[in-house]
């Protein structure tokens, strides 16, 4: 019997391997994918992927810009000017972000709603509950390139149109996980502090919130550092920051100035990085304490 | 003496379950009584009609001479700010202070936006108060010491010194010992009585330990099945009332396989 029931799952997972490999080759025959499309058409094409790749083992150390002036600081400089830029944009956009995401966490949470409660209450809750997570939704399913655009359409080119184009997106996201990290909070310690008095604000606000903040704050510097390379890729957009001098030395085949920028993004994201994993093992260290 | 707790016939049903069964007693204020009797016995579920988080299904209950059916939500709320409750698994906030996890046990008689500064700022009576508590259960020295740090023993006397911090008329305690090693258990339960000696508050605790609840309880109340199958003095229960409290009749060990 349980031989049979093996070998039937095994039969029905492969028929859906089959239907995987089958819908991909249909979309690669509707979309005009060949093999052959996969070699350059021409000599020129080659020779530019291969400088391209080239570069990435010597990336400049000064400008390929003839017309650059003199007096102009050096390419490491405005590469390290054009990281700072980054970090602001990405710390003014989460410092937008976080806070909005509290708010719309709290009214996309439940563990708040005091009990018992009327039908009445219990349908505005939901009410309330459901459009926020609605708004979260559709906050997050606009990818902040396209937020930028809008933006930038709207208001033009500034800063701040960078900073809330990262802000809308990153804070549907953080919200949505605010919220379900605090719905997934034990509620032991709610429930101790209710059957003493407290109230259903005052329970969340002093229990379960200060429960639940470890892990807001270890997702927030996740999403800090997801938010440090949507900041750079904005630039693609016409934002200030590093992404912006990468798009300007790529168009001007400025290859070895491109990888000089890469390498420099790379070490803060790597930096960034450590630094999380850091504040994340000093935060988590309760976790072990409180099962041994 | 007034009485703590007046029931009369209450039953508790969670959908089928009866929990509790047609139970009438009387606690007078200032009684130690422990809650003896197997697991399932309904022993929680008392506990927790006794601190109004759960209602009966039928019967009344009447805590500090107030009759539960009568009161509103926030009359209820009040009420019990008045009555401590330790449970089983202590509800300690892990990530917080001993001193912010105590701090809380007032919350029910201060404001939502009191309790907050409280966390963050407390004032200097209150730290002083607090401080004078943990030196009372023996941790004085973990005042700034966050809860998951601590050890199980350490835990469960932050708890004690929340509930004593709330100074309720009534304390609850839920198997206050399930998670300590015996020594300890002991020391935990001569803490409570003594301190509700001391302080005059009204200790109903619930305990599986039955040389404990013989040794520390003037009465004890066996449970079995819902339903209260001893209520006395502990000299008084003869081995046979105890055999018929844990031992299993064959139903129950059928359901047990």
């Amino acid at each position: 019997m349980a031989m049979n029931s093996t070998i039937g799952k095994w039969g029905r997972r492969r028929w859906i391997v089959l239907g995987i490999v089958i819908l991909f080759l249909l979309c690669a025959k509707s979309l005009g994918l060949t093999p052959a499309g996969l070699v350059p058409p021409d000599e020129t094409r080659w020779e530019r992927a291969g400088a391209f790749f080239k570069a990435a083992l010597s990336p400049a150390m000064d400008y390929q810009d003839e017309n650059v002036p003199e007096d102009a600081p050096p390419i490491w400089f405005k590469g390290l000017y054009g990281l700072l830029l980054t970090l602001k944009f990405a710390f003014g956009g989460m410092s937008l972000a976080v806070p909005l995401a509290l708010i719309m966490g709290f009214f996309g949470s439940s563990s708040w709603w005091p009990e018992p409660r009327g039908w009445f209450l219990d349908l505005f809750l939901r009410g309330i509950y459901f459009a926020f997570r609605f708004l979260m939704s559709l906050l997050r399913s606009i990818h902040e390139l396209i937020w930028a655009l809008l933006i930038l359409s709207a208001f033009g080119l500034s800063p701040l149109a960078g900073m809330i184009a990262l802000a809308l997106p990153f804070s549907g996201t953080l919200g949505k996980v605010f919220s379900e990290l605090i719905d997934e909070e034990s509620r032991d310690a709610a429930a101790a502090l209710k059957a003493i008095g407290h109230r259903p604000l005052q329970t969340f606000f002093v229990g379960t919130l200060p429960a639940a903040l470890p892990n807001l704050i270890t997702y927030s510097l996740y999403r800090f550092e997801c938010a440090l390379r949507s900041s750079a890729v904005l630039g693609f957009v016409g934002i200030e920051t590093i992404g912006l001098y990468i798009e300007l030395s790529h168009e001007e085949f400025y290859y070895n100035e491109v990888w000089t920028y890469f390498y420099l993004l790379l070490a803060l994201i790597v930096l960034v990085d450590f630094w999380g994993a850091g504040v994340r093992a000093r935060l988590n260290s309760h976790k072990g304490a409180c099962e041994a | 003496m007034s009485s703590a707790f007046e029931l009369n016939g209450v039953t508790c049903r969670f959908g089928d379950l009866v929990a509790i069964d047609k139970v009438s007693l009387s606690i007078a204020e200032g009684e130690q009584v422990a809650f003896i009797g197997p697991s399932g016995s309904g022993k929680t579920t008392l506990i927790r009609l006794l601190n109004t988080t759960a209602v009966p299904s039928d019967g009344s209950l009447s805590v500090l001479g107030y009759i539960i059916a009568d009161q509103s939500v926030e009359s209820l709320r009040v009420l019990r700010s008045r009555v401590g409750t330790m449970p089983q698994h202590l509800g300690l906030v892990e990530n917080l202070t001993a001193i912010q996890n105590v701090i809380l046990g007032r919350g029910g008689q201060r404001t939502t936006l009191r309790s907050i500064r409280d966390l963050i700022i407390p004032s200097r009576s209150d730290t002083e108060k607090i401080h004078q508590l943990l030196r009372r259960v023996g941790i004085e020295e973990k005042l700034f010491t966050m809860v998951s740090k601590l050890s199980g023993g350490q835990k469960q006397r932050v708890a004690i010194a929340r509930a004593l911090f709330q100074e309720p008329e009534i304390l609850l305690a839920d198997e206050p010992v399930s998670a300590v090693d015996p020594a300890r258990a002991r020391d935990s339960v001569r803490l409570l009585t003594e301190l509700s000696g001391e302080l005059g508050f009204t200790l109903c605790v619930s305990l599986h330990h039955l040389e404990l609840a013989k040794e520390f309880f003037p009465r004890l109340i066996g449970l079995r099945q819902g339903r209260v199958v001893f209520d006395g003095a502990p000299d008084s229960l003869k081995d046979r009332e105890l055999e018929s409290l844990y031992e299993l009749t064959a139903d129950e060990m059928m359901a047990d396989a």
